[in-house]
C-alpha cells in the first residue's frame, strides 16, 4: 500500500466519524482518540525496541557470529510482528524488510529477496553468514527508515482498530502454515507477536464497547486465552520451540481460534462506527 | 463422476437430443423406454447447446472476440519444433486438430488391439460444444530459434512481475499457449488431451489452469448481464463492444498501421494472469470497503452515483473523488478521459479454484486473460495505474505471461502461424500465398 492511500483513507475516515453516521452513534470520534493515542506509544515502544535488537542483530551477523544471530533472530521479529499492520503501510519498505522468496520469482535467488528472510536463509539453510553483511546492512538502515516514517506519521483509526483482524489474516493466510519462518521455524515466536499485537487493540478499545457488547468481548477474550494456553505449552526458556514441535491436534487449535478471532475481530471497525 | 457411466450416458444423450434420436427410441425395449422418464442418480445432466458450434476459420482466430462461454483453460507448452520443417509440421497439426474438434465429429476407429484414436471422454460422436481453441505465442518461442528472432512481434516480451506480484515461476510464461473455452469443463479437457496425444514430440506441457463463469438464467427481454468474480462483484461492465467491428481492429486486432511485422496482421497481444484472490479475508470486509475498493455497487454493479450496471460514472464531475474514490478499482483502470481510450483492453477472465493453500485457505481467484493491439498502451498501461491500489491488499497474482496470439487460418488450404513462416522465408509446399 502506498502512504497516498493512507492519507486519502485517513481523511475520508474523520470525515465519515465527523458526520457520525456509524452504525454505533454512541460511540464518538472523540472516544478514540485516547486508544489511539494510547497505540502510538505501543508502537513507538515496539519500534525503539525493534531498531535495538535489529542493531545487535545485525552486529553479530556482520561479525560472523553464526550462533549469536541465530539465537537473536526470533526474538528480533518479535517487535516487528507486533505492529506489522502499521510497518506494512509503507509496502516498499515492507517488502524489503519482511518480503518471503516465493514473493519472488526467482525465489531464493531473486535480487529483490532481501530483509529478514534473506538473512534467515543464509544462517539457518546455508549455516553461514558468509555474503550476508550488505543484507545486514539493508536491514538496519530499513529499520532506521521504518522508525522515522512511523513516527512522523498520524495512524488513521480505522487503520488501527482494522489491524486487530488483519493481524489474524495475516497468520490464517500465510503462518499458520509455518511458511513464514521456513528455514529456522521459529514460526511460534511471530505466531506470539501478531496474537499480542492484536490483542493490544481490542484491550485498547474494549472499554468502548464493553456495555453494549458484553458476548463478543467475552467471546473473543476467550479465544485470545486459548491461543494463550496452546502456545504456552511450547513456551522455553529462551522463546519458544520449534514449528516442528507443534502437534497436529494445537496447530488445528490455532487455526480454528484464528479463523474465529478473524471473523470476531473483522466487525470492530464497523462495531465503532469507523468505515 | 460421471466417468463410469460413459457410454451409458452418450447413449442418452442421443436418445434425448440427437437427430437419429427419436428413431432410436423408437427401436428401444420397453425396460430403456421408462428409464428415459424417470432419471437415474448417475444420469447425464443435459444440455441443449452440445452442438454450438464457432467457426474455425476467418481473418482472425476464434476464441477472441467470441462471448465467453462458462468454461475456460489456458495451458503453457515448451515447445521442441526447432527447425522450420518441424515448426511448419507443429502448426499444420495444431491447425488440423484444433478445426476437427471444433467441428466435431466420429474420429477413426482403430483395431481394438491398438490404443483408440480418442480419449472417448465424450462419447463416440464428439459433440463440439461451443469449442474454440486459440493458440498464441510467448516471446521465449522466437528467442530459442535465431531464424525467427528477427520477427518477433515488436512488444513482445517475458511478462515482468508488478510490485504486487508473487509470481510462482512454474506458472509463468511459456513457447506456446492455447486457450481452450466451451460450454463445459469436460470438452476443454477433451480438447488438451487430444492435443497432448497428437503432438506429443512437438511440445510439453508446463502448466495450465481452468476455470468458470457462473451462468445466470436468460432474461425476459432477451438483455445480457456481466458475470461476477470470485470478489462478488460484476466484472467486465466496462469492456468495449465486441461486436463492434471498428472499434476491434482499433482496440485488438494488430492492423496493418500498427508498426507490426506484416505476418502479424490480425493477430493480437494475449495477457495472462492467475490472480489469487484472498476469498475469506475479503468476505470478512465490511460491504461499504469492498464497494470503495471496487468502485461500484456489489449488488447491481451500477457505478457510485448510478443506479444501474450500465451507468457511467462521471468522473470529471468528480475530480476530487468523493462519489467514486480516487483509488477504487474501475477508477484507476480506466479513466475515462480523452486520452484513456487509448488503454482500452478486451477482457475475457474466467474464475479459477484450486483446492486448499498450505495455511488451510481457499486457493482461487480470477484467471485473467485479455487482448490487445498495443501491449504497452494496454495491459502494461493499466497495470501501472492499478500498481498500489487498495485491492491489492486481497489478490496476488502468482501467474501468467505474454502471448501473442497468431492470425486466423483463413480457409481450409491455411494453416495458423503460416504467415510467420513465410516471412521468415521458409519454403512450403501446398499453401495458398
Amino acid at each position: 500500500m502506498k502512504p497516498s492511500r493512507i492519507l486519502s483513507t485517513s481523511l475520508f475516515a474523520f470525515a465519515v466519524l465527523a458526520g457520525s453516521s456509524g452504525a454505533r452513534a454512541e460511540v464518538s470520534p472523540l472516544d478514540l482518540v485516547g486508544p489511539i493515542a494510547d497505540y502510538k506509544i505501543y508502537v513507538s515502544e515496539n519500534l525503539e525496541k525493534l531498531v535495538a535488537d535489529t542493531r545487535q542483530f545485525t552486529d553479530a551477523v556482520k561479525a560472523g557470529d553464526l550462533d549469536k544471530a541465530k539465537s537473536l533472530f526470533g526474538s528480533t521479529r518479535m517487535s516487528y510482528e507486533a505492529i506489522e499492520p502499521i510497518a506494512e503501510l509503507f509496502s516498499d519498505l515492507d517488502a524489503s524488510i519482511d518480503s518471503r522468496a516465493d514473493d519472488h520469482e526467482k525465489a531464493e535467488k531473486d535480487p529483490g529477496f532481501t530483509g529478514f528472510h534473506r538473512i534467515e536463509y543464509g544462517l539457518f539453510a546455508e549455516n553461514s553468514t558468509k555474503d550476508l553483511a550488505p543484507f545486514a546492512d539493508k536491514l538496519m538502515a530499513d529499520v532506521t527508515d521504518l522508525n522515522k516514517r512511523i513516527t512522523d506519521l498520524t495512524l488513521p483509526p480505522e487503520k488501527v482498530v482494522g489491524g486487530a483482524a488483519v493481524l489474524m489474516e495475516e497468520v490464517a493466510a500465510t503462518k499458520i502454515s509455518g511458511e513464514e519462518d521456513r528455514y529456522s521455524h521459529t514460526d511460534l515466536w511471530d505466531f506470539k507477536a501478531n496474537f499480542d499485537g492484536s490483542r493490544k487493540i481490542f484491550d485498547l478499545v474494549r472499554p468502548l464497547i464493553e456495555k453494549d457488547e458484553g458476548d463478543f468481548i467475552t467471546k473473543v477474550s476467550a479465544n485470545f486465552d486459548k491461543v494463550d494456553e496452546t502456545l504456552g505449552k511450547y513456551k522455553t526458556a529462551e522463546g519458544y520451540e520449534l514449528y516442528d514441535k507443534l502437534s497436529e491436534d494445537d496447530r488445528a487449535v490455532l487455526a480454528a481460534a484464528v479463523n474465529t478471532l478473524a471473523e470476531d475481530l473483522s466487525t470492530l471497525r464497523g462495531k465503532l462506527g469507523l468505515n | 463422476m460421471a466417468k463410469d457411466g460413459d457410454n451409458f450416458a452418450t447413449t442418452r444423450r442421443k436418445v434425448l437430443f440427437g437427430a437419429g434420436g427419436l428413431l432410436a427410441t423408437a427401436q428401444l425395449p420397453a425396460a430403456h423406454a421408462v428409464e428415459i422418464g424417470r432419471e437415474q442418480v448417475t444420469d447425464a445432466p443435459v444440455s441443449d447447446k452440445t452442438q454450438q458450434r464457432q467457426p474455425f476459420h476467418g481473418l482472425h482466430q476464434p476464441g477472441i472476440v467470441t462471448p465467453r462461454p462458462a468454461a475456460g483453460m489456458v495451458a503453457a507448452f515448451h515447445v521442441l519444433a526447432k527447425s522450420p520443417t518441424e515448426v511448419e509440421r507443429l502448426f499444420r497439426l495444431l491447425t488440423e486438430r484444433i478445426a476437427f474438434l471444433m467441428q466435431g465429429g466420429a474420429p477413426p476407429q482403430l483395431d481394438d488391439k491398438l490404443p483408440p484414436a480418442d480419449s472417448g471422454l465424450l462419447g463416440p460422436d464428439i459433440p463440439p460444444d461451443n469449442l474454440t481453441m486459440t493458440v498464441s505465442l510467448g516471446a521465449s518461442f522466437f528467442e530459442q530459434r535465431s531464424w525467427l528472432a528477427a520477427h518477433r512481434p515488436v512488444q513482445l516480451s517475458r511478462m515482468a512481475a508488478s510490485p504486487n506480484d508473487a509470481l510462482d515461476a512454474d506458472l509463468c510464461h511459456g513457447d506456446l499457449l492455447l486457450q481452450i473455452s466451451s460450454n463445459t469443463p469436460d470438452t476443454n479437457i477433451h480438447a488438451l488431451r487430444d492435443i497432448l496425444k497428437n503432438l506429443p514430440d512437438l511440445m510439453v506441457l508446463r502448466w495450465k489452469q481452468e476455470g468458470s463463469v457462473p451462468v445466470l438464467p436468460p432474461k425476459p427481454d432477451g438483455s445480457h448481464e456481466t458475470a461476477r468474480n470470485f470478489l462478488g462483484f460484476r466484472d467486465g461492465t466496462a469492456n468495449p463492444d465486441a461486436n463492434d467491428k471498428a472499434l476491434m481492429d482499433r482496440i485488438v486486432w494488430v492492423t496493418a498501421e500498427s508498426g507490426e511485422p506484416q505476418w502479424a496482421v490480425a493477430g493480437s497481444y494475449q495477457v495472462v494472469r492467475i490472480i489469487r484472490n484472498f476469498v475469506e479475508r475479503w468476505d470478512r470486509t465490511p460491504l461499504g470497503e469492498q464497494e470503495r475498493i471496487i468502485g461500484r455497487r456489489k449488488a447491481s454493479g451500477a457505478p457510485f452515483g448510478g443506479k444501474v450496471e450500465a451507468d457511467l460514472p462521471d468522473y470529471a464531475g468528480d475530480p476530487e473523488g468523493t462519489i467514486t474514490p480516487l483509488d477504487a478499482h474501475i477508477r484507476l483502470a480506466n479513466k475515462r478521459s480523452k486520452g484513456s481510450d487509448a488503454n482500452l483492453i478486451l477482457r475475457r477472465p474466467f474464475n479459477y479454484s484450486n483446492g486448499v493453500s498450505k495455511s488451510g485457505q481457499l486457493e482461487q481467484g480470477l484467471l485473467f486473460i485479455c487482448y490487445q493491439a498495443d501491449l504497452e498502451k494496454g495491459f502494461i498501461t493499466v497495470q501501472r495505474q492499478l500498481d498500489g491500489e487498495p485491492l491489492e491488499e486481497y489478490i496476488k497474482p502468482i501467474g501468467g505471461g505474454f502471448f501473442y496470439a497468431l492470425p486466423g487460418a483463413r480457409d481450409e488450404r491455411d494453416f495458423l502461424g503460416r504467415t510467420l513462416l513465410e516471412a521468415a522465408g521458409h519454403q512450403m509446399a501446398g499453401t495458398r500465398t
